[in-house]
């Protein structure tokens, strides 16, 4: 056999990130949670997710928006129960 | 004068005279007309004057002066009918038509004719003269004093001037105007030649000077040299004026013999063809150079010169009365203009000036206008050509002409299926630069413009092309490496700032003096300009919006833009992006910051991926150490590097199943599970068919590296545990379709590291490792031990991203219901009808937004699939 040896001397790979929830829409905007909210211009860090008690996702900017909109105790958009931060 | 008149009517008289009258009236006619005939035919011989002289006055005294004067001017138009013109046209009868004339000839057989037939001339003028001194001593004697003394000459001398000339015309051979024209070329050429040769010798003589320049004597050197040149030019000046005085003389002549516009007609064609063969021949092919100046300074120098000095010189032939004082020296007369336009030039010299300055514009205009393709084509370089012909035209006005023109070489010579979209969207790109010299407003600009836009839109490629004109360094034009050129982009955006500095371009500046200073600087449109558009968006011309003007809009430029961006930074082995973060400012200031948005996200990811990675690296070396426990297959985890992209926000990516080789699988596994360790709570999707990987193979005696896309990688890692695979199976163990293995296995083939074979099915194919490389082989790897192949993703036209016109079609299937429906209640559509239709019902998600091309193209593709049917531009459902 002439071949010793096959050695890769680097591997430049790709992948896509996504948000490892079960939705694909922040409830609140309609927007895509791999995208960003309407206020933000650049997705991932900038523009996190941000889970409810109720296992909820929203983007973190859109429910705090909607947190502070509230006088009362907010409720979570979609399923109505009093809106925790989840692990708060 | 009015006795003769009257008499000459009054029959009555002849009543009144005597037998002795009669006898005297009859002898004296006789000797009258034999004392002509002498006069006339007898060369020179004045010896009958005196006995003439008493016959004319005896006549006179009978009131017979009408006769006189009529016998003998008849007498005279006879001679010169016979001894003048006669002769005179025979010295010419050798060069009949068309036959071929030598110019020395010419001129020695015109000036030998001219001077005898002016000899005739002035013979038969002093003859006339004598008739006037008789019948002016006649009138002298019967009315003393109150007698106009000049009369006579008055009347009689025109009259001998229109016999003469009207001879000559009654008897003109078609070819004399010719050989006049042969004469006045061959003078002209003449002094021609001596003017160059004298502008050359001053060269020489600069020449001289600059070599000298470093001598200690250069100042006495420079003095110097103008002696000499004074002296020189004066010894030119005085052979110029041999000729010149020649050449006087002959159109004096000619002039004297009634010639006088046919001489004018004949030295201006001469002049004319001299200028126009000497336009050509200093403009010729060469775009380099300005020529303008050189021909204005050699009209100054040849023919301006020798219209000067033949003007002086007729001039001076005309005040004067007798011929010898004529021939005072034109040099006496202005000893000291050399070139005489500068002096005073007379109104006649004036006009000439204008009218071969015109002539040298508008030939030299159609010279370029005739060559303005391949100007255009040479542009840069060819800017002093370009120069010239906006000067030329600005004298001419004759725009319309370059457009029709230019227009017509477009589409014969560019417009056509031979000439790649590339060259003719730089030939676009010159076209507005060099155009914009010649006509600022941009009007023709438009005219021209129109239909190369027309064509570029019938192409695929041109968004394409646009596109990677604008952003690539070497403006798209080839694959030489490097980042020699600028591209398009910065070109402009470079251009802007020039102009801005200049300050032209603030359209909005409220300062009232800018505003006066504008209105002060404000020019009509051309008069070609088209009215529809408004003359306020034609005040710069804008290369980049022209070239969005081929497309139509910024919008599908903007998302070639992104797709070949896309594609370029998937290919990226390193994180360098500073070039694309460039092109993207530049981008962003003509289109936008909105518009570019999303490539910005796009080379944000790969900020990011290049922070995380290092981050991901730093902290997950307990994995790697597990995975040196795992055996030696394992590998290390340095040489994986990723990219993480934010998919939403990139071109739709072509995903193919790839099994990747299981060390790096367990790289990739590792490197997702820390990403999602540190970033949770996000987590990683590899797109293991992305990418590229360097390899090393090592044989036996050689070491070879390659830079390939994945699958390469892990179709030949397959071959290191076995070294030979029929295509099926390779193709189940690195999970590809079997089609897909056998393009790509070609790569591996073509370089000499797998060999091909049958295998017992004829359908499958045996792949082998070739043993112990030949020299031979493909990558002529002879040279030297290692060595490294740049082919990643541009291989057979692999992409990684979907292409604009695969994202269309997917778009557009979701409207193929809808026309296969319309098409079912109607029957048949027109294109426009469809796409009406579309737009009104179609408002829902996702809205139709396409254009009508877009449309087209797809329908057309269902035409290609035998889905539709296109009869007489209506679709129908195929049946």
């Amino acid at each position: 056999m002439g071949l010793k040896n096959f050695r890769s001397s680097w591997w430049h790979a790709v992948a896509s990130w996504t948000w490892n929830a079960q939705d694909e829409t922040c409830g609140i905007c309609r927007m895509a949670f791999d995208g960003c909210c309407p206020d933000c211009k650049i997705p991932g860090d900038d523009c996190p997710l941000i889970w409810g008690s109720c296992n909820h996702a929203f983007h973190l900017h859109c429910i705090l928006k909607w947190v502070n909109s509230q006088t009362s105790q907010a409720h979570c958009p979609m399923c109505r129960r009093e809106w925790q931060f989840k692990g708060s | 004068m009015e006795d003769w008149s009257s008499s000459a009517c009054n029959l009555g008289i002849l009543d009144t005279l005597s037998n002795d009258a009669v006898q005297e009236i009859v002898e004296s006619y006789n000797g009258f007309c034999a004392a002509t005939e002498t006069l006339l035919c007898g060369a020179g011989d004045l010896s009958v004057g005196s006995e003439f002289v008493a016959d004319v006055q005896s006549l006179c005294k009978h009131g017979l002066e009408s006769l006189v004067r009529d016998h003998f001017l008849r007498a005279l138009e006879e001679t010169f009918e016979k001894n003048g013109a006669f002769k005179f046209w025979r010295h010419f009868e050798a060069y009949g038509k068309f036959s071929e004339i030598g110019d020395e000839e010419v001129q020695e057989v015109l000036c030998k004719a001219l001077e005898e037939i002016s000899m005739e001339k002035q013979y038969q003028e002093k003859c006339l003269l004598m008739l006037v001194h008789a019948l002016q001593s006649y009138k002298e004697n019967i009315s003393e004093g109150r007698h106009n003394s000049d009369a006579e000459r008055v009347y009689l001398f025109p009259k001998y001037q229109l016999l003469v000339s009207s001879v000559l015309m009654a008897t003109l051979p078609p070819h004399f105007p010719e050989i006049l024209n042969w004469y006045f070329k061959g003078r002209l050429e003449e002094l021609s030649t001596i003017m160059s040769g004298e502008l050359n010798d001053d060269g020489e003589i600069q020449d001289k000077a600059e070599i000298s320049l470093n001598e200690k004597s250069k100042v006495s050197y420079r003095v110097g040299q103008m002696e000499i040149d004074e002296c020189y030019h004066q010894g030119m000046l005085s052979e110029n004026n041999k000729l010149v005085k020649n050449i006087g003389k002959v159109v004096r002549d000619l002039r004297s013999l009634g010639f006088t516009s046919m001489t004018e007609d004949a030295y201006a064609s001469a002049i004319f063809l001299l200028l126009k063969a000497k336009v050509h021949e200093l403009a010729g092919d060469d775009y380099r150079n300005s020529v303008l100046e050189s021909i204005k300074q050699w009209i100054q120098a040849v023919p301006l010169q020798f219209l000067h000095a033949l003007l002086v010189y007729l001039g001076d032939s005309i005040s004067y009365d007798s011929v010898s004082s004529g021939l005072k020296s034109p040099l006496a007369s202005r000893p000291s203009s050399f070139y005489p336009g500068i002096n005073t030039p007379s109104e006649g010299l004036v006009r000439w000036k204008l009218r071969l300055e015109y002539f040298a514009y508008e030939t030299l205009q159609d010279l370029r206008i005739a060559k303005l393709f391949e100007i255009i084509v040479d542009y840069p370089d060819s800017s002093p050509a370009i120069e010239d012909l906006k000067q030329c035209l600005e004298y001419t006005g004759q725009h319309s002409k370059l457009v029709e023109s230019f227009i017509s070489a477009l589409r014969y010579r560019l417009l056509t299926a031979g000439a790649s979209t590339n060259d003719i969207l730089h030939q676009y790109v010159s076209t507005i630069k060099a155009l914009r010299t010649i006509d600022p407003a941009g009007v023709f600009l438009e005219a021209v413009g129109e239909p190369i836009r027309d064509y570029l839109r019938g192409r695929k490629d041109t968004i394409k092309c646009i596109v990677t004109m604008l952003t690539d360094g070497t403006g798209g034009n080839s694959n030489l490496s490097g980042n020699t050129g600028d591209s398009l982009l910065e070109e402009l955006n470079r251009d802007e700032e020039n102009q801005e500095n200049i300050g032209l371009d603030d359209d909005f500046n409220t300062d009232d003096k800018q505003a006066w200073i504008n209105a002060q600087h404000w020019e009509p449109d051309p008069v070609e300009a088209d009215p529809l558009k408004g003359s306020r968006n034609r005040r710069k011309v804008d290369i980049l919006g022209m070239i969005v003007g081929i497309i139509g809009s910024k919008d599908q430029l903007v998302n070639e833009y992104r797709v070949m961006l896309a594609e370029k930074l998937l290919n990226k082995s390193d994180y360098d992006i500073d070039t694309e973060i460039r092109t993207l400012e530049l981008l962003k200031i003509h289109f936008g910051e909105s518009s570019m948005q999303k490539c910005e996200i796009m080379l944000n990811d790969l900020i990011d991926s290049k922070r995380t990675n290092t981050n991901v690296k730093a902290t997950i070396n307990q994995p790697s150490q597990r995975g040196a426990e795992l055996g030696d297959t394992a590998l290390p985890m340095d040489i994986l590097n990723a990219t993480i992209i934010s998919s939403n926000f990139w071109p739709p990516i072509q995903e193919e199943s790839l099994v990747v080789p299981q060390p790096v699988e367990q790289l990739l596994s590792d490197y997702a599970k820390r990403f999602n360790e540190i970033k949770i709570p996000r987590k990683l999707l590899w797109k293991k068919n992305l990418g590229a990987v360097k390899l090393e193979l090592q044989f036996e005696d050689r070491q070879v590296q390659f830079t390939v896309a994945p699958i390469h990688a892990a179709i030949i890692m397959q071959f290191q545990g076995q070294a030979s695979w029929t295509s099926k199976n390779l193709a189940a163990a690195i999970g590809v379709p079997i089609d897909v293995l056998n393009r790509r296995i070609n790569f591996w083939t073509s370089k000499g590291i797998l060999a091909e074979s049958l295998g017992e099915d004829s359908n499958e194919h045996l792949f082998t490792l070739v043993e112990g490389i030949v020299d031979t082989s493909k990558n002529g790897g002879g040279n030297s031990g290692s060595r490294e192949d740049i082919l990643i993703g541009d291989e057979e036209g692999e992409q990684s991203t979907a292409s604009v016109e695969d994202q269309l079609r997917k778009e557009m299937t979701v409207y193929e219901k809808f026309i296969v429906g319309m098409l079912t209640n109607f029957g048949s559509m027109a294109l426009d009808r469809i796409h009406n239709t579309l737009k009104m019902f179609c408002i829902a998600d996702p809205p139709y937004d396409k254009t009508i091309q877009q449309l087209q193209s797809f329908l057309s593709g269902l035409v290609s699939e035998e889905k539709l049917e296109l009869r007489d531009g209506m679709y129908f459902l195929k049946k």
